[in-house]
């Protein structure tokens, strides 16, 4: 099985299962166990000053012992091979065995590669210096902790929102929240205890001191979608739910600062919310526009967040068009037989074997850390379907060219989970239809055309992920040389990032949002024609 | 040459092919065939035969019902234009989504079908406040109000089809006006559509094209 362009594999066995890690060079094996499900104990920042994160290696290419595992390893456990995961390095492969795992947690960090570079430090600040970037998805939470006077980011996590035990999307979540006082307060409750939990989760493991280290933090900056930071602040909601209100400015209200301290142990932390534009735009895509720095190259600039409420801005040289648009949810797995966010096991990318003589067509997949396919995240989605298209097993209508059944085609025979269906590709056509329309009507409402993108920023559910030309053959991005396009990770949280540690870039929100201007796309003349017309599995139209 | 056309436009309809349907019917009347047949013989027997289908297959793809409907709407009014007296239309539909509901696609393919059927459509929107409903079906003298509403709050709420039924009720408008309802919590609770004071619902947009014309010819009959 192919995976990522690294040629270092860390094999790490576990009581339930094995699985295979690709390791960047100079990475200790705490850090890459801490973005999977299989954490390491710890208590300290991964300094070797705990001792907790024991693991045993069992054979490979690694650094030898450090100094502090000379000091925390007594001699017969040396002997055995166990070793400090925060002092170990890998050299080349290597395999090791997790015999005391930390106890399962929604929380893992998130990978190196997806955060931005620190954009800035305090150097003057002298007490409570740390603070909490915070991005508040309808489906995962991001948290980055930082000290904010060395300008260094401490650690990072990613869990998902508790708040889906009340629906998986927005709508369903404030209609919850307006028909019952109690169940406002509990979704409220529910993602404040969300975000103290990654921070908690982050002390005891990172720093090794919670209650005192909460005390020393002096800001925390909370982007999100509206209905997310309503039901945070539990104000606005009602007005959010009138379409009447889509587009206006909703007024999620400043944070009940004593409460919030008292819940979160943070006495000190100033609580800062970026307003939102309007009911349908939130203050994560103003944090998208200031990491991808949308607004500082030439008009033509388009951005394009795709997560359970999709957000698109165009940078035309003098104003932000904004706008959201509903697509998004199959991208994330919703609606999808073997739909799954991006997680282990998810399969990111596909490819068709080259047909050798008189062989069946056979296809190749990439999971996530290399286990055993459990489903397709977005980009699995979206490369599965231009694979079959290529192959002819699909034809443009979205009809499969010999039906499959109701259990779908299987990629790999051996594997039901590998599996598309009929309504996988039609929840696919009416996705990246929505996300295309939404695209060129924005587009086209400011006077310009596919060909006038400069660049086009995708961010959001895809991660690094997707392949721009697959996406391009199905008909989800636009036909523009591929180089334009650019894929960021957790652009919403490096945005938050720059407002936590720079007074100028927080002000740079309240500016993006005086330059913005919105559409909503159910108004808007000629979205519901293009949507009909992109349904068609094949590339968009050169003209708008 | 007719069963010809017919088979070849049927294909490209099956593939949601608008390019090639579209061929399909300059071709047949570069052959000779008048717009007047092109819709009655080929286009209106497709959009049946799809209905029909859809009764058989109710997992048909929904992104192919929204191209099918597409396609349909726009080669009858290309068609009609080139008829040679305006045609008869069987009669008229003012249709919009409740107030509070901005999702417009559903009743896109409705739309599609409804002309593709000979069906005057007139078309108020999202989000379409009860009084405008019933007052436009006067205005405009149709017989069918038809509402659309695809979350439980904008189907079962006060501003929606239950209001237009009171309003019809409160000026005495019920004999002349027929109200029908559809959208996602319809599908999920069948008996909903009478409970908000609807005469008739559908599954899809394809069968509310049909479920409509029968309801138009049913009046007709009553009138008699």
């Amino acid at each position: 099985m192919p995976t990522g362009s690294s040629s270092i594999t860390l094999t790490v066995h576990a009581e339930s299962e094995s699985i295979r890690l690709q390791v960047r060079a100079g990475e200790s094996v705490r850090d890459v166990l801490d973005a999977t499900e299989h954490r390491v104990r710890a208590a300290c920042g991964g300094t070797g000053a705990c001792g907790a994160c024991v693991v045993r290696l069992l054979g490979g290419a690694v650094n030898p012992l450090t100094l502090a595992e000379y000091s925390k390893l007594p001699p017969e456990e040396r002997a055995a091979g166990v070793r400090l995961a925060c002092q170990l390095r890998l050299r080349g492969d290597a395999e090791i065995m997790l015999d005391h795992p930390a106890p399962p947690s929604c929380w893992m960090s998130i990978p190196a590669q997806d955060l931005a570079p620190a954009p800035a430090a305090r150097p003057g600040l002298t007490r409570h210096i740390y603070g909490v970037a915070v991005d508040l998805g309808t489906t995962h939470i991001r948290v980055a902790f930082w000290d904010r006077k060395q300008g260094k980011r401490i650690a990072t996590r990613r869990g998902p929102n508790p708040q889906a035990s009340f629906g998986a999307d927005v709508l369903n979540r404030l209609d919850a929240a307006l028909n019952r006082a109690e169940h406002a307060s509990e979704l409220a409750m529910l993602a404040r205890s969300a975000i103290v939990h990654a921070v908690r989760d982050i002390l005891a493991r990172d720093v090794g001191e919670v209650t005192p280290m909460l005390a020393e933090i002096g800001e925390v900056v909370v982007v999100g979608n509206t209905a997310m930071l309503a039901l945070l602040a539990e104000h606005g909601g009602d007005a959010l739910i009138d379409p009447a209100n889509w587009q206006t400015p909703i007024d999620c209200a400043a944070p009940l600062h004593d409460a919030w301290h008292a819940q979160w142990f943070m006495p000190n932390a100033r609580i800062v919310m970026p307003a939102p534009v309007a009911g349908f735009i939130g203050s994560d895509l103003l944090a998208d526009i200031v990491a991808t720095r949308l607004t500082e190259g030439p008009s033509g600039a388009m951005l394009i967040d795709v997560g359970t409420n999709t957000e698109i801005a165009l940078w035309d040289g003098a104003q932000l068009q904004l706008t959201s648009a509903p697509g998004g949810p199959a991208f994330e797995g919703v609606g999808i037989r073997h739909g799954m966010v991006a997680e282990t096991g998810a399969i990111f990318r596909v490819s068709a074997l080259p047909l050798a003589e008189s062989a069946a067509l056979s296809f190749q997949f990439a999971t996530i850390a290399d286990e055993a396919a459990r489903g397709f995240c977005g980009s699995g989605l979206t490369d599965a379907i231009a694979v079959l298209l290529r192959a002819g097993i699909l034809k443009q209508s979205g009809r499969f060219a010999v039906t499959p059944g109701p259990e779908g085609y299987c990629l790999d025979p051996e594997n039901p989970r590998t599996a598309i269906t009929s309504s996988d590709v039609d929840a696919f056509q009416r996705a990246k239809a929505s996300l295309a329309a939404a695209m060129a009507t924005l587009l086209h409402r400011a006077g310009m055309t596919w060909a006038d993108l400069t660049r086009l920023c995708i961010c959001g559910a895809f991660g690094h992920q997707l392949d721009i030309e697959n996406a391009q053959a199905v008909g989800f991005l636009p036909p523009i040389d591929p180089a334009r396009i650019e894929l960021f990770a957790d652009a919403s949280l490096a945005g938050c990032e720059r407002a936590l540690l720079d007074p100028e870039e927080a002000a740079l929100f309240d500016q993006k949002r005086a330059q913005s201007r919105t559409l909503n796309l159910s108004l808007a003349e000629g979205y519901d024609d293009r949507y009909i017309n992109y349904l068609r599995l094949r590339p968009l139209p050169t003209a708008l | 040459m007719i069963d010809k056309i017919i088979k070849a436009y049927n294909e490209a309809v099956f593939e949601t092919d608008k390019e090639a349907a579209f061929a399909v019917v300059y071709a047949a009347m570069a052959e000779g065939l008048s717009a007047e047949d092109i819709v009655f013989k080929v286009v209106i027997p497709a959009i049946e035969e799809m209905m029909a289908n859809i009764t058989r297959d109710p997992d048909a793809n929904l992104a192919q019902h929204f191209m099918t409907a597409q396609i349909a709407a726009e080669v009858t009014e290309k068609m009609l234009e080139k008829f040679q007296q305006p045609p008869e239309m069987i009669g008229r539909v003012v249709i919009g989504t409740a107030a509070g509901d901005l999702h417009s696609l559903g009743k896109r393919i409705v739309m599609g079908c409804l002309k593709a059927l000979m069906v005057d459509v007139v078309d108020l929107g999202v989000n379409v406040p009860p009084e405008r409903f019933v007052d436009e079906a006067l205005a405009r003298e149709a017989q069918i109000i038809a509402v659309s509403a695809m979350m439980v709050h904008t189907a079962t709420g006060e501003n929606g089809a239950r209001r237009v039924r009171q309003i019809l009720r409160e000026r005495g408008l019920e004999d002349r006006f027929r109200l029908v309802v559809g959208g996602a919590p319809y599908r999920f609770d069948n008996e909903l559509y009478q409970s908000v004071g609807a005469d008739g619902w559908a599954a899809d947009g394809l069968s509310a094209g049909k479920m409509i014309v029968d309801m138009i010819r049913g009046m007709k009959r009553e009138a008699v």
